[in-house]
């Protein structure tokens, strides 16, 4: 770390600093904080039901079944809460994504708006691939 | 899942159910909080642990250390882009390459035999030893550049690259070199998804040295990457079975309970003592991979 914050840096001529770039930065930051705290509750709630349930969680692993997720949370159950927990932490980063992109989109910048939705694009790929090569 | 988990094997670490869940906690802690303090995810420690401490797969451990890599990233790059230091378009451009990577390196790892992860995993605890063993002072701070004069099509590109740069940069630096930047990020992605980690360890090196980002600027620009990186590999393990959530869970909780001690004591402790420490657990834990790959 070399300890320079971002006001120290000194402009340089033919760098744009983007009018409205704060904008979207905050509202992606937030979503960030909301979606790791919230995710970060459901996984406590389900590793306290993991105690309470008495749970071994060094036995048999759930199987990942988005069918069962309701039935799951409603009977208390920690694999529930746990997936749930889970498929938040993995989802908020192209949470983010997705808001960069309207931010973007809104403004005007199609370039940035482009690689955002590039990037959702991947994330959709990484999603079929992996369904379809599942076993 | 459970095919995931080496019959009979177990750890030395493995006790009862209650027991069990506050021995993750605790581990994750640990591996949170030496990983804040010393600037790296808490990847590099969770993978020895769950492996040579729980008994679990190296393919399991991985799939948890992304969990515990995308948890530790969320909140801290909810900050910097909030204080403006990490520098989101820069960030989002390179983080679509580190995600073709790591979609890439996710596939691969399931493919793979698991000695030679850990055989992987330990070059990588040995090089990372070695680089906080011989961590010097920063590297001095880019100089500016201006490109040089091309003819025709080159031109053309050479125009188009730099125009983009120039909207990529910062408030007090410019933004070069982003061909390299691209290569890095690929292969930052492939790294994380096979080995668990955040990529960091490439991303920081490859955005200051190389692409003249400042040092804090890409720290914090390579946390805000790591998300995605570590999602898109998150995604396959996640839909292919090799995420355990009974172990996932309390060790992503001590992670962020550990990160978060280790963000706020950082400023009150030696570090040279606790680097020296580091590198010594580093080395050990490397020693038992590569015996664990060789077996």
């Amino acid at each position: 770390m070399t300890g320079d914050g971002p006001m120290s840096h000194r402009p340089v001529p033919g760098v744009a600093v983007a009018v409205g770039e704060i904008g979207v930065e905050r509202i992606v930051a937030r979503l960030l904080a909301v979606g790791t705290y919230g995710s970060v509750t459901l996984v406590a709630i389900g590793t306290a039901l993991i105690l309470v349930n008495g749970v071994q969680p060094l036995g048999a692993a759930p199987t990942f079944d988005p069918s069962r997720l309701g039935d799951d949370i409603l009977h208390l159950r920690a694999a529930g809460f746990l997936w749930l927990g889970l498929i938040a932490v993995v989802a908020t980063p192209a949470g983010r994504v997705l808001a960069s992109l309207i931010g973007y989109a809104r403004r005007g910048e199609r370039l940035m708006a482009v690689v955002a939705a590039l990037i959702l694009a991947v994330i959709a790929l990484s999603v079929a691939l992996a369904r379809g090569t599942a076993v | 899942m459970r095919r995931f988990r080496a019959e009979g094997a177990r750890g030395p670490l493995q006790a009862n159910g209650v027991i069990e869940v506050f021995l993750l906690i605790g581990g994750g802690v640990a591996a949170g909080l030496f990983g804040s303090l010393l600037g790296l995810g808490g990847g590099i420690l969770i993978v020895p642990l769950l492996t040579l401490g729980f008994g679990l797969p190296l393919i399991t451990a991985v799939g948890v250390s992304l969990v515990c890599v995308i948890v530790t990233s969320g909140a801290a790059a909810g900050v910097y882009l909030e204080r403006r230091v990490a520098n989101l378009r820069l960030g989002m451009t390179l983080e679509l390459f580190t995600a073709i990577g790591a979609l890439t390196g996710g596939l691969v790892a399931f493919l793979v035999p698991e000695r030679f992860l850990a055989l992987l995993f330990a070059a990588l605890l040995a090089y990372v030893a070695l680089t906080i063993g011989r961590r010097r002072d920063p590297a001095p701070e880019p100089e500016i550049i201006t490109s040089g004069a091309a003819s025709g099509r080159a031109a053309d590109a050479a125009k188009s690259v730099a125009a983009l740069e120039v909207r990529l940069s910062g408030p007090g630096y410019r933004v070069r070199r982003l061909g390299f930047g691209v290569v890095g990020s690929l292969f930052a992605g492939v790294v994380s998804a096979l080995l668990g980690i955040g990529g960091g360890l490439v991303k920081v090196p490859v955005m200051h040295v190389v692409m003249g980002v400042p040092l804090r600027v890409a720290t914090a620009t390579s946390n805000l990457m790591i998300g995605i990186t570590a999602s898109a590999g998150a995604i396959v393990y996640l839909l292919r079975g090799g995420i355990d959530p009974y172990v996932a869970a309390p060790t992503a909780i001590g992670v962020f309970l550990g990160a978060t001690l280790g963000s706020r004591t950082a400023h009150r402790i030696d570090l040279r003592v606790l680097r020296g420490l580091f590198v010594v657990i580093l080395l050990y834990t490397g020693l038992q991979m590569l015996l664990r790959g060789l077996s």
